[in-house]
């Protein structure tokens, strides 16, 4: 039997026995049983995944499944890339639900649809017709959504997170329903093969329509601008390891979906496409990483910062198309692979920091870094996971993000000789937009992981703080030695995601690599990981060893901290995450326009006299402020218009069904 | 000569002193004397007052943060034995009570070419 078959046969069947049983035992053993189920369904999941990747591949149609259209299931190497993240961020987040749940969340419901969930997710990337790809499509969103609003009885909030979550990934299943549908009306089929066939001769325009509804579909999924105002209010709000499982397995698909029905469905296309694809990212790279640094919520910030990396992501793709519209498969291929590995790398260090954010939360009851601090002492395990995924996600060695940025870097540089004055002007940009994001996520992770874990507690609740059970640090475990493994070693991934990435655009693999240094192929470029970490590890214990030799030299006199002379420091006097964030608030000041509001109560008995000062400033969304307030306050205006037909008298309500009844009557007679 | 001022509980005369003499008139920098403003950056401590209660402590904590080699001036008749203020109730005694003292100023309060004179003294020019 076909091992991705089993694997995903087994995955299937896993995950519904443990919503079953999840549903069926009790409080005690439902952790146990969904924590369990959704890490064996994940590891199905990974298994399969790199069975496709080391170049097997799947079919398997169930006409009686599904009715109407049947289920088609076909597992390529593209579609394993993503199995294998989805798989792997799923067994983190399996074993860590299990100590998470004890935290609350811990209902009949959430429980059973977390395994669930993940077998949605693994399942839209096996999908191969429109049919099936929509059902699992709305299954994963439907699933997300009930775990998303699995604390809204403790927390309003979460109630309209999960509105707009709702809402908006609603709107992208209409979008990317209605540019399937497009498709598949000229197509022979509802099959990806004959979309295959029917998108290499589609006119153009029809074509761009297509590419470009599905682009917004895809694009809200995976946090694009403007359309991403849902994430940074829905990953925070759900429970951590469904956060980690959206930000860092779920988002994923989008950009799928944009490579299946850019790349592969519609055969490339012209290069605005991918001119927009790259613009769309750059922006949300900059734009996502920028609220992520004014932000003082620990999740609201890493939820910003998948807007920010799927962004990275997007400049690859864009980049991609690009090359492959100009006829430059090398590149195109490489800059695809960048892109790829930022997917794998992102899910690792994603799962990683939203695990240890949600430990957090669970030893401190909060997640404003402005009152948190001082868990280096509390609890040393989780600050040790948070800064491995803050190095990871800072790009700079030896961190993940680093090997992958430099990659997309490599492909855009190695671009500008390419021809045509588009290319030469987006590349430049495209370059400099990569460069600001990565110095920024730097600025941002230093800050979340200084005045989050470093400093002195801010608050009763941090100095309180409890270490996690022993079964979310293993979680966070497993998620921090892949993002070791895939920093010092990207050499295991890399050979079978450029080789992805180069069937995808039509090219052999841009890149050799052996265990140790990665060869870039058609461009000059190499890199090793391993060796620059050993270098930067023995270049910092060569400055400390020549530090400590100089001192020792001298007679060494030591005095208190220098506190002004005045007692103790409090912990009030120390930086907090806004005031941190401050100067580089000043600096983007036109992008950002923070909103400050100063109250001033003067006493009853003079004006002169202040009795009171209330400060407030807040760094909203910008786009949110200037494109959802006008449509939101549209549609309440169109609601309450529409709210004057239901008056509340059953004589109209009667009239409205007699006068429709007549119309359509009509209708029928006069077309008929 | 890099040089932190500490005002033990003075009444602000030699604050006025110490402000002139660092003045265009008389330009104590020139000479090599630079006010800073900590301890840590600081070879010399320029005292003024009677040590009072409060200041007791943030002054031998001052003394602690400066780096060693380090000089102690004592400005004002206060500094040195407490002037006007010695014996009042809040008042611990006088800047030599306290941390070791290497050059005094004296005048109620001293007239800036003193402290420039005493300044001089450490710079060597």
């Amino acid at each position: 039997m076909n091992p991705i078959g089993a694997a995903l046969g087994g995955a299937a069947a896993v995950g519904l026995l443990a919503a079953v049983v999840a549903v069926v035992v009790p409080q005690r053993v439902r952790a146990w049983a969904a924590g369990v189920g959704t890490a064996v369904c994940g590891a199905a999941g990974l298994t399969a995944g790199i069975y496709a990747l080391s170049g097997t591949t799947f079919f398997l149609t169930l006409p009686a499944l599904l009715p109407l259209s049947g289920v088609t299931i076909t597992v390529d190497a593209l579609g394993g890339v993503f199995l294998a993240v989805t798989g792997a961020v799923a067994v983190a987040a399996g074993v860590y639900g299990i100590g998470y749940a004890r935290h609350g969340g811990d209902g009949r419901v959430v429980q059973a649809v977390f395994p669930l969930f993940v077998v949605a997710m693994l399942l839209v990337v096996c999908a191969a017709s429109v049919g099936t790809f929509l059902v699992c499509w709305e299954l994963m969103a439907l699933f997300s959504l009930l775990l998303v609003v699995a604390e809204h009885k403790r927390r309003p909030e979460v109630a309209e997170a999960g509105r707009w979550y709702a809402v908006m990934t609603h709107l992208g299943m209409v979008a990317i329903l209605a540019g399937l549908l497009v498709l598949a009306a000229h197509a022979a089929g509802d099959s990806f093969p004959a979309l295959r066939d029917a998108g290499r001769h589609l006119p153009p325009a029809v074509a761009a329509v297509v590419f470009v509804v599905t682009l917004a579909g895809f694009g809200s999924k995976a946090g694009i601008l403007p359309l991403h105002a849902w994430l940074p209010r829905a990953h925070p709000e759900a429970p951590s390891p469904v956060s980690a499982l959206m930000s860092a397995a779920m988002v994923n698909l989008g950009v799928y979906g944009i490579v299946r029905v850019g790349f592969d469905l519609l055969g490339g296309g012209p290069r605005w496409w991918w001119v927009v694809v790259l613009a769309l990212g750059a922006v949300s790279a900059v734009y996502g990483i920028l609220q992520a640094a004014m932000s003082t919520d620990l999740k609201r910030l890493l939820g910003y910062s998948t807007t920010e990396n799927m962004g990275l992501v997007l400049v690859g793709v864009g980049a991609a198309g690009m090359f492959a519209s100009g006829g430059n498969r090398v590149l195109a291929g490489l800059a695809l692979a960048a892109a790829l590995l930022h997917v794998v790398n992102h899910s690792a260090f994603k799962t990683v920091l939203f695990l240890s954010a949600g430990s957090v939360l669970h030893g401190t009851g909060s997640r404003d870094l402005d009152a948190l601090g001082g868990l280096r002492t509390s609890m040393p395990a989780t600050t040790a996971a948070f800064g491995l995924g803050a190095l990871a996600a800072s790009a700079l060695p030896p961190g993940t993000a680093f090997v992958s940025e430099w990659l997309l870097l490599q492909a855009l540089i190695h671009g500008l000789p390419a021809s045509g004055t588009i290319t030469a002007i987006a590349m430049p940009l495209a370059v400099a937009a990569v460069a600001l994001t990565a110095g920024l996520a730097v600025a941002t992770f230093v800050k979340a992981f200084g005045v989050g874990f470093l400093a002195r507690p801010r608050s009763d609740a941090a100095e309180n703080a409890q270490e996690s059970p022993a079964s979310m640090l293993i979680g966070m475990g497993i998620a921090g030695a892949a993002c070791v493994g895939l920093a010092l070693l990207p050499g295991l991934v890399l050979p079978a995601i450029g080789s992805v990435a180069g069937r995808v655009v039509d090219s052999s693999s841009p890149m050799l690599a052996d265990a140790v240094t990665v060869q870039l192929v058609g461009v000059a470029g190499s890199l090793s990981p391993l060796m620059l970490t050993i270098a930067l590890v023995v270049a910092i214990m060569l400055v400390i060893g020549v530090v400590r030799a100089v001192a020792a030299r001298r007679a060494r006199r030591a005095a208190r901290l220098w506190d002004c002379g005045a007692g103790p420091m409090s912990a009030r006097m120390e930086y907090t995450a806004t005031s941190f964030a401050e100067p580089l608030q000043r600096v983007f000041d036109n992008v950002l326009q923070p909103e400050t509001d100063v109250d001033v109560t003067h006493t009853r008995e003079s004006s002169y006299l202040v009795e009171a000062v209330q400060y407030r400033r807040q760094v909203p969304d910008r786009i949110e402020r200037r494109l959802y307030r006008p449509v939101l306050a549209l549609v309440a205006v169109w609601g309450s218009i529409g709210r004057r037909l239901a008056s509340g008298s059953v004589h109209r309500y009667l009239g409205y069904g007699f006068y429709t009844v007549c119309g359509l009557l009509i209708l029928l007679v006069v077309t008929r | 000569m890099q040089i932190r001022h500490v005002d033990a509980g003075s009444c602000n005369g030699c604050e006025v002193e110490i402000g002139s003499a660092f003045g265009p008139v008389y330009d104590a920098e020139r000479y090599g004397a630079r006010l800073v403003a900590s301890p840590r950056h600081a070879d010399a401590l320029l005292v003024t007052g009677p040590v009072t209660r409060n200041m007791l402590e943030p002054l031998r904590r001052t003394y602690d943060a400066v780096p060693g080699p380090k000089v102690v001036v004592a400005v004002g008749d206060c500094a040195r034995n407490c002037g006007v203020f010695a014996g009042a109730y809040g008042v611990a005694g006088a800047v030599r009570d306290v941390i070791p003292v290497d050059v005094e100023v004296a005048g109620c309060p001293p007239r800036p070419e003193a402290i420039t004179e005493a300044l001089r003294k450490l710079t060597g020019r």
